[in-house]
């Protein structure tokens, strides 16, 4: 055995530790954890909106979404739920899944990790509004980014006619998606639902999407045509107002769901067949009440109303004025973006419910309200917004000065349309564009060149026309000039030669009254043979006879009075709805057209 | 790193190569071989410390991925094997005989994956949970959820709200659009 002084000293050598700093530390609450750590959660509950998100993806379901009383800021909203994530922290692991979902950003996991209470009930907390020390905190988890993302901040791209291709014809351009496309958007979706709000109709827009997703398109036409028995028409043409609100879209940069795109997908796989829809829907047989009620016209609010009265039993009978039934949105919107076979689809489905349809007849003149009220137990009225407003400018009354309803309805009608080499459109809404665009058509066909200029008192970036719309009708080659008002038709021997303009500075007053105030020194003149008016619509009431109108009431502009059943204010039999009490949008008309047959099945079952 | 990466590929067939970092570098290498080539980076080419194991359950592929990350003292710069297992029978050559810390390595995923180190000293043992009898808790298909369901009991009087339920009830009260809500408010 050999002899080795280390093996000796060794243990000796541990006692010079004795004097030295311990490398482990004394007090582990004041260490400072990683910057990435995992710890305890913090939420920017001003920029958070109660999508539920966090609480979806949650294996533990650590997570509630709870109200949140008394923060300034928070209250349920359009786009906000008003609810904020809960955290029970005896459930949760920490793992970030909540973060790395979070649409809004405004989650995140701090680097605080040490929490001691003596109640266990106390780590149930809401990150953001119960007081905590560590939202100072800056370090800690935040979504990572760069490609690691739980779902695509890019739409899915929907194919469209080239410009060269489109610009001189009626046909669709948008393709639609086909299948792969559609369920690769439909992935996109969180499912949280604060869209359903928004919509005007309240669609149930997450369980539809998911109907794609599963390709089961019977259930997702069941949950269209409980809310909106118009989807191949809305969803091509809706204003998607949801689409604005998804949450999934809530950051700069991301695009929310094509919401609209999916429902015409939906829609677009079914044949036209009604036989195949009534199957489908289950409305094969529906047992008949006694009870008959009137509608004035076929557009989204009468057909709705209509629809939903036909499924509760009534009697209905919608009377037009006009030879063929869809009011706007087959006589303003031009076929290119809502071609005809469309809306036959929905309306003849409509229609074989028993809904029995009398064309060119013009209430008020043909058979009068009073008559109708005598002869049905309600009626509901859905007349719309058919007249043009003018300008009223120097000049405007001149022959080659058109209103733009006039003109989108002749093309339907196919009423001669004039068609100038120069054209100037004043608007700069949906309605502008869809006569700027249809002109472009029409100079197409007649010319081979597009020449059509239209310009409006918003500046670029306040044209109430959706982007999309400005964006296609420059592809066709039309001209948008925004932010200059008209100040004359200018007419040179007798004929139209151009609109002059200035340059509008403002618009509203410090009131908020419509007052445009111009620059007279930015004077500009757009050359044109024919200039059209489309600054609006305004509703035509003749229909209402002098005695009618003295038992009801007019509220600003004219507009009739209702109450929350959409009934008139001093005419219990008669309901209103539609563009005539919102404003020009289909899918207000359609949920419209919905409560006003509930209301009218509320008020004829009253006394039952 | 490309040097080591090229005598590495001259012996074993490498898949996935990911330069991470100057001093870091990632590797695929088949089962059969992983363990050699552990051998080789560590008798040969001064990787003489092993940093960690770690493993990964990817459930869409039916795959276990192993990580064997070493260090090079004297270098200063790392290199991760990764080894992929059939997640149905997730059996792994054992690297024991190496480290002794990678006994300790196995034991954890033995515990926590369900993977067998055939001779692995002490595999058995229990390692952070005593008497586990349940699927191994950090496989994918471990419902974390429902085990904590039947195993605490809840915790305050906790309650959730569906955001389109709830902004139905406080922006369109009394306004149901569908028959399930007519039912509901009924």
């Amino acid at each position: 055995m050999s002899f080795n002084l280390k093996d000796i000293l060794t243990p000796f050598t541990a006692w010079s530790r004795v004097v030295k700093e311990p490398v482990t530390i004394k007090d582990p609450f004041t260490r400072e954890a990683a910057p990435r750590y995992r710890g305890f959660h913090d939420n920017d509950v001003q920029l958070c909106i109660g999508c539920g998100s966090c609480e979806a993806i949650c294996e533990n379901q650590a997570i509630d979404l709870v109200p949140i009383e008394g923060v300034e800021g928070i209250e349920t909203k359009s786009g906000d739920s008003g609810l904020r994530p809960s955290i029970d922290y005896g459930r949760c692991c920490w793992c970030a899944l909540c973060v790395d979902i979070c649409t809004t950003d405004s989650l995140r996991l701090t680097n605080a990790y040490t929490w001691v209470d003596t109640d266990p009930d106390n780590f149930i907390f809401t990150p953001g509004v119960t007081p905590k020390d560590w939202y100072e905190k800056e370090e800690g988890w935040r979504k990572p980014g760069h490609g690691y993302e739980f779902y695509s901040h890019e739409r899915v791209h929907m194919e469209e006619l080239h410009a060269d291709e489109r610009k001189d014809s009626f046909i669709e351009f948008v393709k639609g998606y086909s299948a792969e496309q559609a369920k690769k958007e439909a992935d996109r979706c969180v499912a949280c639902g604060i869209c359903t709000a928004t919509c005007p109709a309240h669609m149930g827009i997450p369980e539809y999407i998911k109907a794609v997703r599963d390709d089961d398109m019977e259930h997702g036409m069941k949950i269209l045509y409980e809310t909106n028995p118009l989807p191949e028409i809305c969803g091509r043409i809706c204003t998607h107002k949801c689409e604005d609100v998804c949450s999934v879209g809530f950051k700069n940069g991301s695009d929310p769901l094509s919401i609209r795109w999916l429902k015409r997908y939906i829609a677009d796989q079914i044949p036209a067949d009604v036989d195949k829809y009534k199957d489908m829907l289950g409305t094969g047989e529906i047992a008949k009440n006694d009870k008959k009620v009137a509608i004035i016209g076929s557009g989204p609010a009468g057909l709705s109303a209509a629809h939903y009265l036909a499924l509760l039993g009534y009697n209905c009978t919608i009377f037009e004025k006009l030879p063929q039934a869809g009011g706007m949105m087959r006589y303003g919107i031009p076929s290119y973006r809502l071609p005809y076979d469309q809306i036959d689809k929905d309306v003849d489905y409509i229609l074989s419910l028993g809904v029995d349809i009398k064309y060119n007849v013009n209430v008020g003149t043909d058979i009068t309200l009073e008559q109708l009220s005598k002869d049905f137990d309600a009626v509901y009225a859905g007349t719309g917004l058919h007249l043009g407003r003018s300008t009223r400018i120097p000049g405007s009354e001149h022959e080659n000065v058109y209103q733009s309803v006039d003109l989108l309805r002749n093309i339907v009608t196919g009423a001669p349309v004039p068609v100038e080499k120069k054209v100037v459109v004043i608007g700069g809404g949906n309605v502008a564009m869809d006569i700027t665009r249809s002109m472009a058509r029409l100079q197409m066909e007649k010319f081979g060149e597009v020449n059509v200029i239209a310009t409006s008192l918003e500046d670029e970036e306040h044209m109430p026309a959706d982007r999309e719309e400005v964006v296609e009708a420059r592809e066709e080659g039309c001209t948008i000039i925004p932010g200059y008002g008209p100040q004359e038709v200018v007419i040179t021997d007798g004929k139209v030669t151009g609109l002059r303009v200035w340059k509008c500075l403002s618009i509203f007053d410090e009131t908020g009254a419509f007052n445009p105030k111009f620059d007279e020194a930015d004077e500009r003149i757009f050359e044109g043979d024919m200039v059209i008016e489309s600054i609006g619509q305004g509703m035509d009431l003749s229909y209402l006879s002098e005695e009618i109108k003295s038992k009801i009431e007019f509220g600003p502009r004219g507009r009739i009075l209702v109450n929350e059943d959409w009934q008139a204010k001093g005419l219990p039999w008669l309901f209103i709805g539609g563009d005539i009490i919102e404003g020009p949008d289909v899918i207000h008309g359609i949920a419209n057209g919905h409560r006003g047959a509930q209301s009218i099945d509320k008020f004829l079952n009253e006394g039952r | 790193m490309k040097e080591l990466i090229e005598k590495l590929s001259s012996k074993y067939e490498l898949q996935e190569v990911v330069y991470q970092r100057d001093n870091l570098v990632f590797a695929a290498i088949s089962k059969e071989n992983a363990i050699e080539a552990v051998t080789y980076l560590r008798d040969y080419e001064g990787y003489t410390h092993l940093v960690m194991m770690s493993c990964v359950d990817w459930i869409e592929d039916g795959k276990y991925q192993l990580l064997y990350l070493l260090h090079n003292p004297k270098l200063k710069n790392d290199i991760g094997i990764k080894v992929y297992i059939d997640r149905e029978n997730p059996e792994m050559v054992s690297a024991h005989h190496l480290w002794k810390s990678v006994w300790t390595y196995q034991r954890e995923m033995h515990e926590s994956f369900g993977i067998v180190f055939p001779g692995s000293p002490r595999l058995e043992e229990n390692f952070v949970v005593e008497g586990w009898d349940e699927t191994p808790f950090m496989r994918r298909d471990f419902d974390t959820h429902e085990y904590a369901e039947k195993t605490y009991f809840p915790r305050g009087n906790r309650k959730t709200n569906d955001p389109a339920e709830y902004m139905r009830k406080k922006l369109y009260p009394n306004q149901p659009v569908t028959a399930k809500q007519r039912k509901d408010d009924k």
